[in-house]
C-alpha cells in the first residue's frame, strides 16, 4: 500500500515509516497538516495517517479539508488526546479508525492495514468468504465447507470482524473495540477466551486450522 | 417528631442551655418560695401568738374570777376587735360562732380530752361560712383558732374556742403560691424557647462544619467551610480549618502533578521502547532472543498501561467529563459484560450468575460505567479461588437509588482496609504477588465520583475462602426534569 504519514514529532515518524516500510508499504511522510494536505491531494494513497495535534493545521481540519474535496482515502487519526469524546469528534469528521497514543506499533499496522484493504465502504456487502468459510449476514448463518456452525450472536460479529480483516493482524484492542465497542482494555485475557471458544467452533472439526494467534499482536483468520 | 425531639436533645449546645434555663427556673422557685414563707408563715405565727395570749388571759380570768366573767370578757372582746369566740358550758352559749360553723368543719372539736396533766387546748384550723358582703351566697371563710377546754371534769366541761379569720392573709398566700407557680412555668417554656434557639443558631454552623468535613472525606478536597466574617470564635476556626484544607490540597496537587507528569513525560519514550523491543523480536532469527525481546515489549507495554490508568485516574477526578453523561439504562452495560466475562470466569473454574433489574435509570457514561464494572469483575475473577462465585446484581435498593454490585465468595477485603485500597497504587500484601498496578479500585472509586455514586465496600457471600466481598455502586436518583433536558442536549454518537 501507499501510505502518507503526517506527524509532526520527527523520532516518532521516522518510527512509523520504517515499521510500514519493514511491512512492505511505500511510506511518504509530511511534517505538518499543510504539506500533508497539499501530498495528500496530489498523489493518490490507499491510506492516511495523520497526526491530530499539528502546528499550523491540525489533523481534523486537513481530514476535514480532504472530506470537503470528496476524498475518500481510508484515514487513521493518531492522537494523545485518548479520551472517547475525541475519538467521536475524530470518526465524526470522516476518519476511518483512532488510535490514542501510546500505541504499539504492531497495533498501528493491524489498523492501517485494515482500514487500507477495506472495500469501497458504500456497497452493501451481504455475504463474505474466506476461504472454506462463508458468511451470511443477511441470514446470519456460517458455513464452512459447506457444514452450517451455530454461532452466538456475539461469536457471529467477532467472526464477522475477522473475515473482514481476513489475513491481517486483528488486535485484542480491535477486537475489544469493534466487537464490544469497549475503548478499555481489561487486565484480563477475556477476548482469548472468546477466540478459543470461537475456534472450537469453526476449527475444531476440520484439519487445516483458520484462525490463528499472532504473538505479540493478535489474531489472524487466514484461508 | 418524636424523632426530632430526640435528635434535638442529642444536640450538645440545646442540652447546656437547657440546663441553665432548668438551672434557672429552680433557683427563681427557690428564692420565691423563700419570700413567701418570710412573709405569709410569719404572719400566721403572729396569729397563732396573739390567739395563745388571749386563751391564757381567759383562762387567767376563769380561774380567779370564774366563768361569768369570761363571758362578761368574751362579749366585751367581741365587740371591740375581729376575733372569732366560742364558749360552751352546762349553763349557756356565748360567742360569735354557731356550733354549726364549727361543725360545719368536719372537727371533732370538742372531742379532745386533754392528757393527763397536758395541755387542754389544741391549734386547729378550719373554714366557716358567711354571707357576703357583695354577693349573696355564703363565703367560705379560714380560721386559725385555739380551742379546748378551760375547765375539765365529771361533774362541768367548758368548751372554748379562740380563733381569728385569716381569709385575707391566706388569700395573699394562695395569690403569691399560684404566680410563683405560673411564672416558673412561663420561665421553663422561655428557657426551653431560648434553648432551641441558641442551638439551632450554633447548630447551624457547626452543620457546616460537620458537612465540610463529610465532603472532604470523601475526597472533595476542593470544599470550603462558609465563613461570615464576624470574627467570632466560628469564624476563626472556619479561617482556620480552610487555610489547612488549602495546605493539604496544595501538597496533596503538588504530589499528584508530580506523579502525572511522571506519567505523562515517561509514554513517549516508552512508547518508542516498546516499539524498538517490538520490532527487534520480529527482525532477529534467533527465536530465544526473539521470546525475550516479546516479553520485554509486554513489560513495556503493562507500564504504558499502568500510565495510562494514572492519567485517565487524573482527567477523571477533573471532572471533565461529568458534561457528558447522560440518562440511560445501565442493564443492556451489564448484559454485555455478563456476556464478555461469563467464558472467562468458566475457564479458571469460577461460576458467573446475574440478576439484573429491567427499565432503570442513571446518569452515567456507557464506557465508564463498563470499564468501572469490569474492573470490579477482574478483580473478584483475580482473587476468588477456583471454584467460587461471582455474582452481579443491578437492582433499586431501600431508598430508591439504583445499584450496581459484584458480590463474590472470596477472601475478600479486612474492615480496615477498605477506604485505603481504593487509593491509587495501593495493594494489600496478599495480593503484592498477583499481577496487576494496583489502579483498579481507585479508577473505580474516580467513576463513581465522576457519577456523584457511592462507591462502597462491604462483606460479600461468606465461603470455606472468607467473608467474600461486596463492591456496589449506588447511584445518585435522576432529578426530574433538569436530566432529562440535559439528555436531550447531547447528540447520539
Amino acid at each position: 500500500m501507499r501510505i502518507l504519514v503526517v506527524e509532526d514529532d520527527e523520532i516518532a515518524a521516522e518510527y512509523v515509516r520504517k515499521g510500514l516500510m519493514e511491512a512492505g508499504h511505500v511510506v511518504d511522510l509530511a511534517p505538518d497538516g499543510d504539506l500533508g494536505l497539499e501530498m495528500a491531494r496530489a498523489a493518490d494513497y490507499d491510506a492516511l495517517i495523520l497526526d491530530r495535534m499539528m502546528p499550523k493545521m491540525d489533523g481534523i481540519e486537513v481530514l476535514e479539508s480532504l472530506r470537503g474535496d470528496g476524498d475518500n482515502t481510508p484515514v487513521l487519526i493518531l492522537s494523545a488526546l485518548g479520551e472517547v469524546d475525541q475519538k467521536v469528534e475524530g470518526l465524526r469528521a470522516g476518519g476511518d479508525d483512532y488510535l490514542a497514543k501510546p500505541y504499539s506499533f504492531t497495533e498501528l499496522l493491524a489498523r492501517v492495514e485494515a482500514i487500507g484493504r477495506r472495500s469501497d465502504p458504500t456497497a452493501a456487502v451481504t455475504k463474505l468468504k474466506v476461504g472454506e468459510l462463508e458468511m451470511d449476514l443477511l441470514a446470519r448463518t456460517v458455513k464452512r465447507d459447506e457444514q452450517s456452525i451455530l454461532l452466538q450472536p456475539r461469536e457471529f460479529r467477532l467472526l464477522e470482524c475477522l473475515m473482514r480483516n481476513a489475513n491481517q493482524v486483528v488486535t485484542r484492542t480491535m477486537l475489544l473495540e469493534k466487537v464490544w465497542d469497549y475503548h478499555f482494555d481489561p487486565q484480563t485475557n477475556v477476548i482469548d477466551v472468546h477466540i478459543s471458544r470461537l475456534r472450537g467452533k469453526i476449527d475444531k472439526d476440520f484439519d487445516v486450522p483458520m484462525l490463528h494467534t499472532v504473538r505479540g499482536a493478535g489474531y489472524r483468520l487466514q484461508a | 417528631m418524636l424523632g426530632q425531639i430526640k435528635k434535638l436533645y442529642k444536640n450538645t449546645l440545646f442540652r447546656l442551655s437547657l440546663l441553665g434555663a432548668l438551672l434557672f427556673v429552680v433557683s427563681m422557685f427557690v428564692s420565691l418560695g423563700y419570700i413567701y414563707f418570710a412573709t405569709i408563715s410569719s404572719e400566721l405565727r403572729r396569729v397563732d401568738k396573739s390567739i395563745i395570749a388571749e386563751i391564757q388571759g381567759l383562762q387567767d380570768i376563769y380561774d380567779s374570777e370564774g366563768l361569768l366573767a369570761v363571758n362578761r370578757e368574751v362579749i366585751l372582746r367581741m365587740a371591740s376587735n375581729e376575733g372569732l369566740y366560742y364558749l360552751k358550758s352546762r349553763t349557756g352559749l356565748s360567742g360569735n360562732l354557731e356550733p354549726a360553723d364549727v361543725d360545719q368543719s368536719g372537727i371533732e372539736l370538742f372531742g379532745i380530752v386533754p392528757d393527763e396533766g397536758g395541755t387542754p387546748f389544741r391549734l386547729i384550723r378550719f373554714t366557716y361560712s358567711v354571707p357576703d358582703s357583695e354577693a349573696i351566697d355564703l363565703r367560705d371563710r379560714r380560721v386559725r383558732a385555739l380551742a379546748g377546754f378551760l375547765k375539765y371534769d365529771e361533774k362541768d366541761k367548758i368548751e372554748i374556742l379562740v380563733g381569728r379569720d385569716v381569709e385575707a392573709t391566706m388569700r395573699t398566700s394562695d395569690r403569691i403560691m399560684s404566680a410563683i407557680i405560673t411564672s416558673s412555668i412561663f420561665a421553663l417554656i422561655l428557657g426551653l424557647i431560648s434553648s432551641w434557639f441558641v442551638s439551632r443558631r450554633f447548630t447551624s454552623r457547626i452543620e457546616d462544619f460537620n458537612r465540610l468535613a463529610t465532603d472532604v472525606r470523601s475526597g472533595h478536597l476542593d470544599r470550603r467551610a462558609p465563613r461570615n466574617f464576624s470574627e467570632d470564635e466560628l469564624d476563626l476556626l472556619a479561617e482556620h480549618l480552610n487555610a489547612m484544607l488549602d495546605h493539604i490540597n496544595r501538597l496533596m496537587s503538588a504530589m499528584r502533578y508530580a506523579g502525572d507528569s511522571i506519567a505523562h513525560d515517561l509514554r513517549s519514550p516508552l512508547t518508542r521502547l516498546r516499539t524498538r523491543l517490538e520490532s527487534a523480536a520480529v527482525d532477529v532469527k534467533n527465536e530465544q532472543a526473539s521470546d525475550a525481546l516479546f516479553s520485554a515489549a509486554e513489560d513495556a507495554g503493562q507500564l504504558l498501561k499502568t500510565f495510562d490508568s494514572v492519567l485517565r485516574i487524573a482527567r477523571l477526578e477533573a471532572g471533565e467529563r461529568r458534561e457528558m453523561l447522560v440518562e440511560l439504562d445501565p442493564k443492556p452495560i451489564l448484559d454485555d459484560l455478563v456476556e464478555l466475562y461469563e467464558p472467562a470466569c468458566e475457564d479458571v473454574g469460577l461460576t458467573f450468575s446475574s440478576e439484573l433489574k429491567k427499565k432503570t435509570a442513571v446518569r452515567a457514561d456507557r464506557g465508564l460505567v463498563s470499564q468501572a464494572v469490569s474492573n470490579l469483575v477482574e478483580n473478584a475473577i483475580k482473587y476468588t479461588p477456583e471454584g467460587g462465585h461471582i455474582h452481579l446484581r443491578l437492582e433499586l435498593n431501600k431508598s430508591g437509588r439504583v445499584e450496581i454490585a459484584i458480590t463474590d465468595n472470596g477472601p475478600g477485603i479486612p474492615k480496615a482496609e477498605r477506604q485505603r485500597v481504593k487509593e491509587r497504587f495501593v495493594r494489600l500484601d496478599k495480593s503484592r504477588s498477583a499481577p496487576g498496578s494496583g489502579l483498579g479500585l481507585a479508577l473505580v472509586d474516580a467513576v463513581a465520583d465522576l457519577h456523584r455514586a457511592q462507591f462502597v465496600l462491604d462483606d460479600g457471600m461468606a465461603s470455606e475462602f472468607g467473608p467474600g466481598l461486596s463492591a456496589r455502586l449506588v447511584f445518585p436518583k435522576l432529578r426530574q426534569g433538569q436530566s432529562k433536558n440535559k439528555a436531550k442536549l447531547i447528540p447520539a454518537q
